[in-house]
């Protein structure tokens, strides 16, 4: 690869990637310990995510290597299997826990709700990238549909938490690339509308029961409340210091649900204290800052609008899930980029990235 | 993309220009930006305000929760975590005055079952069943019941107590059986059985009432229900000890820290001997009836028997349905403790008590009446046991030949307002504070009590039968105990105790002056040297006492015989009395013995009492010889049996009336307590000592004192 390439490679956004990833990893160290009579044992969590992460940093440098521009020709053929796929989960799906997500493929179970999310992306920001003024109203359902379409399809799984993350990494970019004033007005009218919508039709009793725990946790601590106040105990017993590495007891004794996965900021929390929190929240604003500088220098449209997929892609997994932890959102299976433990999130996780390093590397590319 | 070979750069910039490529001229028009591309203005603000906002929202929702709430946070943390757990704490044995056990903690092995662990469930409650014989259907129905109670990983205890030769079978096949386990746990036990069941009473696990009461209870917990475990629970039961437990979210335990030891319960020495009291058992022979022996100086109980009693131990197991139906319907009524539940109209005995009356009333002791054997009020007719009559009979030999008629016409003389005050004065009527829960107070008839309970009044007869101790009169054998060891102490009426280190508790005192007393136990002595009494006379110690038949109905007359005992429907007999005392060695005991539907006082009672005599005095030597019955006002060339200062009734009383004693006294109605072994030699004195708590007994030997004839010794 070209030595200039390098050089304007964003070296910051690297930094924060590898340091969140071993955060993360140390965190899970901690997290999949459980107390036993004489000590702790330790599950492999964190092993198999230092795997999952070298093959997430072999495909970030495979995602580096070619011309980002050649994605926008994928655009297409790439969202179309997708929706594909999704349509064919209700007739050959795998129903697991009252949710059919899945297709067997015989050796492993692919989710297609994981790949729609990069093809959302993607094909948004191509149709994006050929209008250079902001949207009218016929731009914006022609948007609209590419997301709305598979988003529908996933909803109906039910999963509502790709089915969300899909719409706002979609919103995030039409936001970024500017709506008429009309058009804007109209739909910050229209989203009441919508959120009622979303209750009374879309949503499932267990939703509408997770928004309401998440609204009075205290109203059922044993059953639905469980989670989250289990979940604040842990972070809020860590105090100024937090209790030390692998010294929390929140996560050991088993009183937190989803440890390792969902919940595992909440055994950093416990461990790390006040301080350790706001050193992971500023990491993880630095870390989104730095995205975000790539999409203002990126070279063209296209680039800028990937790079702000990508930048909405991990805002929201990050608001969801920690706000989720914190009790400021309500319980959504989101894991956290980094920080949960999840093998094919974290090759996805350092793909996207790998692309917003392409857009950071090529920004001069026309440049003599 | 770039080449960087020398020999390309000759080729010019437009090698940097790339070329589309065959796909993309494929997939439309490449319309690529030129590099005056400027992201939207608002776009990146909204990113930038999107970053600043999740900072600055976050940031604070963790200090609110881990500084400002951080601390509740915590306690909520602690609380999920660590549990407390009580330590067993052994209970206190109970021993008798020389150390034999008579209540005891033994391990039980019972058999527990951690369901977590067991994969066959109703095959491994059928081998239960098949080991230890209890029906299948019983071992399903206290699983069922019991499997709510405990957690899945905890032992859930199907068999409490096993034999160890079952727990060696079982152990040995145990490996085959996962999720079984022997359990070992402390059971009371108590090595006497029957002997002691009264006294010590039993312990069962605690029920809900009493875990209410009691914070320090939990469930399974085990608490005295009856007897001395009752009332001396707090001492017997210790403090247990505190384990902090570290717990994970379903309750497992993982670690343990000591936070308070354990303090097993105190051990308690009772006064009582356990060879007296089998000796009085066995001497009641099955019998229905009581033995108390007590020491009139201190109050000590030394043997309180009932008998039929019923094997504690029962109790302390889990007593059966069928057991408890059998005890509770018995016609003999074994769960009764008769020294101190059980009431009986006193008889005879009761004149012990009348005699002091009397004399403290300013009825003389030389007045006397006539019995022709019996007295008409009205048109009833009052007897005397004696048919024939007892002739002239004054105070002192109608005690020793228990005459009724004396007592019936010196009672009427009295009337029953000025008995009843004395009666209760002198501890009757009320309970007399021993140390086992349920004791009854018995009854005085009174006027007021006539009214009340009958709604009539008061009738004379009725203080005829109160003066013999008939009627409504009741009393309790512990009170009769109380009442005999004051007439030997000075009047004190002392709480029976049962416990060794008991200090002497004085709870009143009979309105009687020292003088008085005297003169009853005086004919007390010569009841048991000629008298009713005489069974318990024996030639090597000085003794006293008095005997009682209490009829339980009225007088059975065949024709003009009185029926035989044996001729009497059980229930329908009378009772068998005999209050005595004995001093020897500087030992002085009262034995009271009662045995219900018994007969006379002194044939059946007497031998009781004359055996328990033999245990604490050794066998006896031969023919009593200490006072003859004749002896009238006392012989004064013998010299007096010295006794310990707590027991100045035992001296004899000064013949001739009342003499000025020299020495200083603890109450002036009490007469002087002078020896008056002849009229010529000054009287030896003896020091005059407080009441002793818990002294050790003794002698107080007067040097200028003969040499006693008891004794040899001076």
């Amino acid at each position: 690869m070209d030595k200039r390439l390098l050089s304007h490679l964003n070296w910051s956004l690297l930094a924060c990637t590898v340091l969140l990833f071993f955060l993360g990893v140390g965190n899970l160290f901690s997290a999949s310990a459980i107390r036993v009579e004489d000590g702790l044992t330790f599950s492999s969590f964190y092993q198999k995510q230092l795997i999952w992460g070298l093959c997430g940093l072999g495909c970030m440098i495979v995602a580096m290597c070619f011309d980002y521009r050649q994605i926008r020709n994928l655009a297409w053929p790439f969202w179309l299997v997708c929706v594909g796929l999704l349509l064919l989960v209700p007739v050959i799906g795998v129903t697991t826990m009252g949710a059919n997500r899945w297709i067997s493929l015989g050796f492993m179970n692919l989710q297609p709700s994981e790949p729609t999310k990069l093809a959302v992306l993607v094909l948004t920001a191509r149709i994006l990238a050929q209008h250079n003024r902001s949207l009218g109203w016929k731009d914006f359902f022609k948007v609209l549909l590419v997301g709305l379409i598979p988003c529908a399809l996933i909803l109906e799984q039910p999963d509502l938490g790709t089915g969300t993350l899909v719409l706002l990494i979609m919103g995030g970019m039409i936001l970024f690339h500017g709506l008429r004033s009309y058009v804007l007005k109209t739909c910050l009218l229209a989203v009441p509308c919508v959120a009622a919508l979303m209750w009374f039709v879309v949503m499932h009793d267990y939703q509408r029961q997770r928004i309401l725990t998440f609204l009075d946790p205290g109203s059922d601590p044993r059953g639905a409340g469980y989670h989250i106040l289990q979940s604040l105990i842990a972070i809020g017993s860590g105090q100024m210091w937090g209790k030390g590495f692998t010294e929390g007891t929140a996560g050991k004794l088993r009183f937190l649900p989803e440890r390792h996965s969902d919940f595992a900021v909440a055994v950093f929390g416990e461990e790390w204290g006040f301080v350790g929190c706001v050193a992971l929240v500023t990491l993880f604003s630095l870390f989104l800052l730095s995205i975000f500088s790539t999409a203002m220098q990126a070279k063209d449209r296209f680039g800028s609008l990937l790079v702000v997929g990508v930048f909405f892609y991990f805002f929201s997994q990050i608001v969801i899930n920690m706000g989720m932890v914190i009790g400021l959102m309500p319980v959504v299976g989101i894991p956290l980029p980094f920080i949960s433990y999840g093998g094919s999130a974290t090759v996805v996780n350092f793909t996207l990235l790998g692309i917003v390093l392409n857009v950071s590397m090529r920004r001069f590319m026309f440049k003599g | 993309m770039k080449n960087k070979h020398p020999a390309d750069s000759s080729r010019g910039p437009s090698l940097q220009q790339p070329e589309p490529s065959r796909r993309s001229r494929w997939f439309g028009p490449q319309q690529v930006d030129n590099e005056g591309y400027q992201p939207p203005r608002t776009g990146a603000l909204l990113l930038q305000g999107l970053v600043a906002i999740f900072f600055f929202v976050f940031v604070s929702r963790f200090w609110y929760l881990q500084m400002h709430k951080g601390e509740e946070f915590s306690r909520q943390a602690q609380a999920n975590r660590l549990r407390e757990e009580r330590i067993f704490a052994p209970r206190g044995r109970i021993l008798d005055d020389s150390g034999k056990v008579l209540a005891d903690n033994r391990t039980a092995c019972g058999l527990a079952l951690i369901r977590e662990d067991c994969h066959d469930i109703p095959a491994t409650l059928a081998q239960i069943s098949q080991w230890t014989g209890i029906p299948l259907e019983q071992v399903w129905e206290k699983y069922q019941v019991d499997r709510f109670k405990v957690k899945s990983f905890e032992p859930l205890l199907m068999v409490t107590d096993m034999d160890f030769e079952l727990v060696a079978r079982i152990e040995a096949e145990l490996i085959d059986w996962p999720g079984l386990e022997i359990s070992v746990h402390s059971k009371r036990s108590y090595p006497e059985k029957d002997l002691f069941a009264h006294v010590l009473g039993y312990v069962a696990e605690a029920n809900e009432k009493e875990m209410e009461k009691d914070p320090d209870l939990a469930m399974g917990d085990l608490v005295g229900k009856q007897g001395l475990e009752y009332k001396l629970e707090q001492r017997l039961r210790g403090r247990k000890g505190l384990y902090g437990v570290e717990v994970d979210a379903h309750g497992r335990m993982l670690g343990k820290t000591l936070r308070e030891e354990p303090r097993s319960g105190e051990e308690i020495c009772l006064s009582l001997d356990r060879d007296l009291q089998e000796t009085a058992w066995n001497a009641l022979s099955g019998e229905a009836g009581c033995v108390v022996v007590m020491e009139p100086d201190t109050g000590k109980l030394r043997a309180l028997v009932t008998s039929p009693a019923y094997d504690n131990n029962l109790f302390a197991a889990g007593i059966s349905k069928r057991d408890w139906d059998a005890l509770r319907t018995s016609n003999r009524f074994p769960l009764q403790n008769r020294v101190i539940q059980s009431v009986y109209p006193p008889g005879s005995v009761w004149k012990l008590l009348m005699g002091v009356f009397f004399l403290e009333n300013g009825i003389s002791r030389y007045e006397t009446v006539f019995c022709p054997g019996q007295v008409k009020l009205g048109n009833q007719i009052f007897r005397c046991w004696r048919r024939g009559g007892h002739g002239s009979m004054n105070l002192e030999s109608a005690l020793i030949n228990s005459c009724d008629v004396y007592f019936y016409i010196m009672a009427e003389r009295l009337g029953i307002d000025k008995l009843e005050a004395f009666a209760k004065a002198s501890g009757f009527g009320s309970p007399t504070g021993i140390d086992l829960p349920h004791e009854r107070s018995g009854l005085v008839p009174s006027r007021e009590w006539k009214r009340r309970r009958f709604k009539a009044p008061w009738v004379r007869g009725e203080t005829y039968n109160v003066s013999i101790g008939q009627g409504y009169t009741l009393v309790t054998p512990v009170q009769m105990a109380v009442y005999v060891s004051a007439l030997l102490n000075g009047g004190y009426l002392l709480k029976p105790q049962l416990l060794n280190d008991a200090p002497r508790e004085v709870r009143g005192r009979i309105p009687g002056r020292l003088e008085t007393l005297r003169f009853i136990v005086e004919s007390m002595r010569k009841t048991a040297g000629g008298g009713t009494a005489r069974v318990v006379g024996r030639k090597d110690a000085d003794m006293g006492g008095k005997t009682g038949t209490a009829q339980v109905v009225k007088l059975k007359m065949s024709g003009d015989r009185r029926l035989r005992t044996a001729e009497m429907e059980y229930a329908q007999r009378d009772h068998a009395w005999i209050a005595t005392w004995g001093y020897k060695n500087g030992k002085a005991y009262v034995v009271i013995v009662m045995v219900e539907h018994g007969g006379g006082g002194s044939s059946v009672a007497g031998p009781v009492a004359k055996k328990v005599y033999e245990h604490l005095f050794g066998p006896d030597a031969g023919a009593p010889q200490v006072i003859a019955a004749s002896d009238g006002e006392g012989d004064v060339s013998q010299p007096p049996v010295l006794t310990p200062p707590d027991l100045p009734g035992l001296l004899k009383p000064v013949p001739g009336g009342r003499q000025q004693n020299t020495r200083g006294r603890r109450e002036a109605r009490v007469s002087g307590a002078t020896l008056a072994p002849r009229p010529t030699a000054p009287a030896p004195i003896l020091p005059d000592l407080p009441a002793r708590r818990g002294a050790p007994r003794g002698r107080v030997i007067d040097p200028s004192a003969p040499p006693s004839p008891l004794t040899g010794q001076p």
